[in-house]
């Protein structure tokens, strides 16, 4: 046991941070051209498709060098990378279970962000029941023609291709009779429309597919085979993110200690009232906590362990911490906690998004953490049958199958 | 970056577990908690030979100088088992022994301890219920062969077996370290029944005790460091402690989900138990983080050290009261029975909850720390 950074670690988080901090743009990132040029920068630089293997463009490094990286950025407050859905998720599935051809053709655009990527999955009625979903893409020679309608896609308005999910054997038993198939987002049968979330942001949309077009040479993996690789593509997650979410959380934590020393109570800061700095206290250990576990994943990750279902503790752990954080942040800070804008004598502090806003954006914000990616629930049915081997549950659909 | 553990320290894991099931059995448990004295002799020989009482002693005293990752590991084993007796305590006043002590103070008792001829125990709590050094309010009065102490020490654990008293006390240089034998005259101990029989605690009241000036314990008004770092250290291995009764409470709970039929199904498969047990596995995982975090940090001396060891003792509190409660929950009726083994593991968590800085008390270090 030994938790020091290694001396190469050192000195690969002290050239990450002199590059940062020359290359950083002082202003902020307005268009989708701005950020694609601050993300081809950061790839060429090392610091993007990290842990790809290099034969597809990926630079082989280490999940901590990685998570090094994501922690300095979040340090220096730098804009997030974008396609990150891409990077972490679609295209680890394509090198995996993907052609060559397929290899050859989206993976390095991918990276460098020339074309961005959105995950078609979800839909009005296959949320936590993805199995039960009802878009369908249908034989037809050479290509599936693809109808029915996809919601909750991030990056869908920006999006160049996406990683879907349809039915292609509609009297297949319900995990049966699904692929998975690359759609090119930019034709006539694909329409995107933006979704307003209770943040007042449209970072993601909704996507109907009317007669739509998909190569059967886009074709990930076998046919009706595709529930087996959204199962995958559902459990990738490599820690990578582990330091620099808790270092946003750090940054969060200072200024809010710099809140409570300015806003006052019965002729006294917040900070010196016992009530709230009890709260303190126990939000700072609780963040300390997600922080020694980020190590603990980057360590079996360093030893070559996969983390497998435990995965589903850490999702379920750092997005139920946020929930409680940025709350009982908001007890604290009473009416100013709510602003929207940022008043000139309290800084922004960085989102779950990633993106500047206020404490009130930041709180909103975090109620999508336990639903994206697998719900807590979900991560609790994982963790119950996978990680301790509870019996699975008796289901509806599973007694039809 | 190395979270895991040596293969030595694998080993004593293991050992540990192997003798404690075989010697500290539930039924163990019961039978000293039926036992005036509450700790087994032959037990604590065991321990001796095992080398468990020396483990971070040093070794020209008997002892094998691990650290605390390595106490750390015992001390989980030793609350899987509910172990009822003096470990912790001993282990701590030997620390400040070895820490402050004199040659002959040193060569008077850490072999003793490191044997298993001695016990020993620290009064760390006065008068006022706060942990910190400050609140200590027992004086300590120069005479010409050395001192008196005079106040009120609560919640001495197992003062009844031990062969010396760790007392800080206010000296006119300021608070001060003392070894006081438990039988010196002056000193009155009204045993206290604690809602966790495994747990033994006395009220001392000292009365102009007398102590020779050769046990006071380093310089006069020196020792609030001695004890902030001894209540860090304390506070880790009670982590710990709490640690290994909760991950029994879940190891519980979940082979019996497993087993427990109703509606025809095991009540493992039903998601309101299963949710349960995922949270509950959340709050062991992260308190092994926490402890094995801040019991590294101790050893190698890290900057954050002293904010690691309050998070441990404060994070593991919270958690492993929720987990041991939520096996009772899991088990219904039959967990809330006294024959029924669980109450052990939640009454020994709740007992160290309280002992060596409560979560508030950790809390506000903590903030101390962060918050200038």
């Amino acid at each position: 046991m030994d938790l020091n950074y290694s001396p190469e670690d050192r000195a690969f988080r002290d050239n990450t941070r002199r590059w940062l901090e020359a290359h950083v743009p002082a202003d902020d990132l307005k268009t989708l051209a701005e950020r694609k040029a601050w993300h081809r920068k950061l790839y060429e630089a090392g610091y993007v498709g990290m842990l790809w293997p290099r034969e597809y463009g990926g630079w082989g490094a280490t999940a901590m060098q990685q998570a090094i990286v994501q922690d300095e950025m979040a340090r220096i407050q730098a804009p997030p990378t974008i396609n990150g859905l891409g990077i972490g998720f679609i295209g680890p599935t394509i090198i995996v279970h993907g052609t060559p051809a397929q290899k050859e053709r989206y993976l390095k655009k991918m990276l460098t962000a020339e074309e961005i990527w959105c995950q078609l999955y979800s839909e009005p009625n296959a949320g936590s029941d993805l199995a039960g979903l009802k878009t369908r893409a249908e034989d037809n020679g050479d290509h599936f023609v693809v109808n029915g309608q996809k919601i909750w896609t991030s990056s869908g308005p920006i999006a160049d291709w996406g990683i879907l999910l349809a039915r292609t054997d509609p009297r297949a038993a319900k995990h049966k009779g699904i692929s998975c198939v690359l759609l090119n987002m930019r034709q006539p049968g694909v329409e995107v429309r933006p979704l307003k979330q209770l943040t007042g942001h449209s970072l993601f949309s909704e996507v109907f597919m009317t007669n739509a077009r998909a190569e059967k040479s886009d074709l990930v993996g076998n046919l009706n085979e595709g529930w087996a690789i959204a199962q995958t593509t559902l459990g990738y997650e490599r820690g990578g993110n582990s330091l620099g979410r808790v270092t946003r959380y750090a940054i969060a934590f200072s200024q809010l200690v710099k809140a409570t020393k300015q806003l006052r109570r019965g002729g006294r800061p917040l900070l010196e009232d016992p009530a709230v700095r009890a709260r303190m206290g126990k939000l700072y250990a609780e963040l300390e906590v997600q922080r020694y576990a980020g190590l603990r994943v980057l360590s079996a990750l360093d030893k070559g362990d996969s983390p497998g279902a435990a995965s589903s503790i850490t999702k379920l752990s750092y997005t139920e911490f946020e929930k409680r954080y940025y709350e009982t942040a908001l007890e604290i800070l009473g009416p100013w906690g709510q602003l929207m804008t940022a008043r000139e004598e309290f800084e922004e502090i960085d989102t779950s998004s990633g993106e500047a806003g206020t404490w009130a954006t930041a709180f909103l914000w975090a109620r999508a953490g336990t639903i994206y990616s697998g719900s807590s629930e979900i991560q609790k049915n994982i963790i119950g049958e996978r990680v301790l081997g509870l019996p699975k549950e008796v289901r509806a659909d599973r007694l039809k199958a | 970056m190395d979270f895991s553990f040596t293969p030595d320290q694998t080993l004593l894991k293991n050992s540990a577990r192997a003798f404690l099931d075989e010697h500290c059995k539930p039924a163990t448990v019961r039978l000293l908690w039926d036992d005036p004295r509450g700790e087994s002799e032959a037990m604590w020989k065991e321990m001796a030979q095992l080398g468990w009482l020396g483990l971070s002693l040093p070794e020209e005293h008997g002892g094998s100088a691990l650290g605390m990752v390595e106490t750390a590991l015992l001390l989980e084993e030793l609350g899987r088992a509910a172990y009822p007796g003096p470990y912790w305590p001993t282990m701590l006043a030997a620390s400040a022994i070895a820490e402050t002590g004199t040659e002959a103070q040193k060569q008077r008792w850490l072999g003793a301890i490191a044997s298993g001829d001695a016990r020993a125990t620290v009064a760390l709590l006065d008068a006022d219920l706060d942990w910190s050094p400050d609140a200590i309010a027992t004086r300590a009065e120069k005479t010409p062969a050395g001192w008196t102490l005079s106040g009120l020490k609560r919640y001495v654990a197992w003062s009844h077996v031990a062969s010396v008293l760790l007392v800080p006390a206010r000296a006119p240089e300021g608070v001060s370290l003392f070894l006081v034998d438990p039988a010196a005259a002056g000193l009155t101990s009204s045993p206290l029944q604690c809602m966790d029989p495994g747990t033994r605690w006395v009220n001392l009241a000292l009365d102009r005790v007398p102590v020779r000036a050769e046990d006071l314990l380093g310089a006069p008004g020196s020792a609030a460091p001695v004890l902030q770092r001894l209540l860090r250290r304390a506070g880790v291995g009670a982590a710990a402690e709490m640690l290994g009764a909760a991950r029994r409470c879940l190891d519980m709970a979940v082979g019996y989900a497993k087993v427990r039929e109703q509606f025809g199904q095991p009540i493992g498969s039903f998601q309101a138990i299963r949710h349960k047990c995922a949270d509950m596995l959340l709050e062991v995982e992260n308190s092994h983080s926490a402890v094995y975090y801040a019991a590294w940090a101790l050893d190698a001396g890290a900057e954050d050290a002293e904010t690691a060891a309050s998070i441990a003792k404060a994070y593991v509190g919270d958690a492993s009261r929720k987990v041991c409660g939520e096996a009772i929950q899991v088990h219904g009726g039959i967990g809330f029975t006294w024959e029924f083994d669980l109450h052990m593991y939640f009454k020994r968590a709740k007992a160290l909850e309280a002992q060596y800085g409560d979560a508030d008390h950790h809390r506000e270090l903590i903030l101390a720390h962060v918050a200038r």
